[in-house]
């Protein structure tokens, strides 16, 4: 009776091509990742031009040299200094390992595009993908063909669900691959075994070193997408569930944008309001905890932010279902 | 009509309840729809006919009451029973960034089971093999409607539930319309529930109808019934003192089934309007003058006047005929 899972996966995946969003996802990617690695670029070229080397030992103790400096002039706000003062001790410990923490090589940049873009980059990305799911069946009324045949409702939106997820691993596998490809044309392939340290601590404005260990640079790649790639699952089964909840894409839109500007604002002011802690937007920078930076609220951990980011999807999910299976279908 | 009593019941509707915002919308609405008939559901505007629409084919919940569809339950099993039917609900909603032939693919996987050679024998069968391929968006309203309804026959339903389909076709359209239904069901046997606000499109091509007014079912009969009860009515207008002498020289013809006078000094009589001159002639005959003669043709709201009881015998009679 009824058609496979498979089959309605396969409907799904049919007209989210035909919608163009995937083409629009990979044209974003396609065009901000050079602009960052020609930004980048510049800023490695002339970093080297105001020192006059080009060796990274030498620009590294200048950085550091610069920092202390800024630390000393102490008209900085306090969270602002913690987190000098962490940059610094870290900084410092890589010198004394003798490691170069920006290696120059697509490997590297890929690190830190990931870094940059996983707390608001990727996740609108996420959310142009994901707005307008289940709310364009509505306003385009073919709602109608999904939930007059023979399916039951929860298995039609859980075709849906697993269409988005497949999309959203696939995105996150084509940033690495992107990042990777055309990064590589300026700084070259190398430097997939480049040494990183992890396991840095953060505990009373004090940086911890004593589980400190060194990977190389493909693991802590494979970790922080792994990271990244959650991220990205729970900010599209939000998504999904304002799809589900806003009949305009334009709405939808708005709200998903609003929450995660608003939560790019609040982690840069957030150690004042503590609960803050407890929103999902807040809780997006993971990659942070892999390489050792002071998040943005004290005793926010890898393990705290993982669980309120999985107690929002799953809650999401529930909304989701729980008004598709219930609501009437109006005009 | 004498194979109706042994034609199999595709859609049995009892009880029907659905309450909006605290508002019932459908009071207790009862029906049945035969294999092989066209069944109208007549109304006005706001009579409920969408809303009971979307009760039969599971976009809304029912409130009470209970929907079989070929003596499956809708509630208890929602695929089984849907699995037999086919619907246009309002408009036919399409995906416009796609082909024809790829929406019809994505719904021939939604139904599951239906082979590719289904999908070209249903574009031959609507007449659009040359745009099957062309973008949904490029299609004029009615290659919408012919795919459309392409694709609520794609998997041969027993019922086929069109809501006011001739909405926005034009008049050939609309004949090309009557003609396909009416085919289907005496041709393929379906059931066809068509709705619809106009009394004459109900006529055309129904056999049945159920009339409805807010949220209720009036009358449910054959709509031959309904149309000798209510057609060719002419209204005579006699000066007062003529007007019994009048009514007699009527009701003495052969071809006037019946008179009565509309209280207002004028006199309706049920009669073939073609056969207006031959009354007249015999009223001159008998030296009646005569001010004014009007051939009324039935309107909807006539019907309902007289169904709902405001229109004197001529409705009670009806609604008794019609509740049998
Ligand atoms: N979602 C809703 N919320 C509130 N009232 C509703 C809703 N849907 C329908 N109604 C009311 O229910 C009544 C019946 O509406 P329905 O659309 O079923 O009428 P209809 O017979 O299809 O009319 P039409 O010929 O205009 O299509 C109307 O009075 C309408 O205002
Ligand atoms: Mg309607």
């Amino acid at each position: 009776m009824g058609p496979s899972m498979l089959a309605l996966v396969q409907n799904e995946t049919i007209k989210l091509l035909r919608r163009r969003r995937f083409l629009v996802v990979l044209l974003i990617l396609a065009v901000l990742i050079p602009i960052f690695t020609y930004a980048q670029y510049r800023s490695v070229v002339t970093a080297q031009e105001r020192m006059g080397t080009t060796d990274w030992r030498t620009l590294l103790q200048q950085q550091i040299v610069d920092t202390q400096n800024r630390l000393a002039s102490s008209r900085l706000p306090e969270e602002w200094r913690e987190f000098l003062k962490i940059r610094v001790q870290q900084q410092q410990y890589y010198l004394d390992h003798d490691i170069n923490p920006m290696a120059p090589g697509a490997p590297t940049f890929a690190r830190g595009f990931m870094d940059q873009a996983v707390s608001l980059f990727l996740p609108m990305i996420i959310v142009v993908l994901a707005v307008d799911l289940v709310s364009a069946e509505y306003s385009e009324g073919t709602i109608k063909l999904l939930l007059t045949r023979p399916v039951r409702r929860w298995k039609v939106l859980t075709s849906k669900y697993i269409t988005l997820l497949l999309f959203t691993s696939l995105t996150v596998l084509m940033t690495l691959l992107l990042a990777y490809l055309i990064s590589g044309v300026v700084f070259g392939y190398a430097g997939w075994d480049l040494p990183v340290l992890t396991g840095f601590d953060v505990t009373g404005g004090e940086l911890v070193t004593s589980a400190v260990f060194m990977l190389p640079q493909w693991k802590y790649l494979l970790m922080q997408y792994g990271l990244g790639w959650f991220v990205c699952i729970v900010v599209g089964t939000i998504t999904f569930m304002v799809s589900v909840l806003v009949r305009s894409a334009a709405a939808g839109m708005g709200i998903m944008m609003a929450a995660l500007i608003s939560g790019t604002i609040l982690t840069q002011m957030a150690s004042t309001w503590e609960s803050s802690k407890y929103l999902f937007v807040v809780n997006l920078q993971l990659t942070d905890y892999l390489a050792g930076t002071l998040p943005p609220i004290k005793g926010m951990t890898l393990p705290f932010s993982l669980a309120v980011l999985s107690v929002w999807a799953v809650a999401a999910l529930i909304v989701a279902y729980a008004v598709f299976i219930r609501r009437d279908v109006a005009s | 009509m004498g194979g109706r009593a042994v034609a199999e019941t595709v859609l049995s509707v009892k009880g029907l309840r659905k309450t909006i915002g605290g508002r019932p919308i459908i009071h207790d609405m009862t029906f049945d729809v035969y294999a092989g008939e066209v069944f109208g559901f007549l109304g006005p505007n706001g009579a409920g006919k969408t809303t009971t629409i979307r009760m039969l084919v599971g976009l809304a919940s029912a409130d009470g009451g209970e929907i079989d569809i070929g003596g499956i339950s809708l509630r208890r099993s929602f695929p089984q029973a849907i699995a037999q039917v086919g619907c246009i609900v309002e408009n036919p909603e399409l995906y416009k960034f796609m082909t024809g032939r790829e929406n019809l693919e994505h719904f021939a996987r939604m139904s599951g089971g239906i082979p590719p050679e289904r999908i070209e024998e249903i574009v031959r069968f609507v007449d659009l093999e040359r745009a099957i391929d062309d973008k949904v968006k490029t299609y004029s309203l009615g290659m919408r409607q012919r795919l459309g309804i392409a694709q609520a026959l794609l998997h041969r339903p027993k019922l086929l539930i069109l809501d006011e389909p001739t909405n926005g076709l034009d008049p050939a359209g609309i004949r090309e319309l009557r003609q396909f239904i009416r085919r289907l069901a005496e041709e393929e046997g379906l059931a066809v529930f068509v709705s619809s606000h106009l009394l004459s499109e109900i006529e055309m091509m129904c056999d049945r109808v159920a009339i409805i007014n807010k949220g209720r079912v009036i009358s449910v009969g054959p709509v031959q019934d309904l149309m000798e009860q209510f057609a060719d009515r002419v209204a005579w207008t006699f000066p007062p003192e003529a007007e019994r002498r009048g009514r007699d020289v009527l009701s003495g013809l052969p071809f006037v089934e019946r008179v009565w006078p509309d209280g207002e000094g004028r006199l309706y009589c049920r009669m073939d309007t073609e056969r207006i001159g031959e009354a007249n002639a015999a009223l001159v005959r008998a030296g009646v003058p005569v001010l004014g003669i009007a051939a009324k043709t039935v309107t909807l709201e006539d019907l309902f006047l007289a169904l709902t009881g405001g229109g004197g015998e001529d409705g009670a009679e009806h609604a008794r005929t019609g509740t049998k």
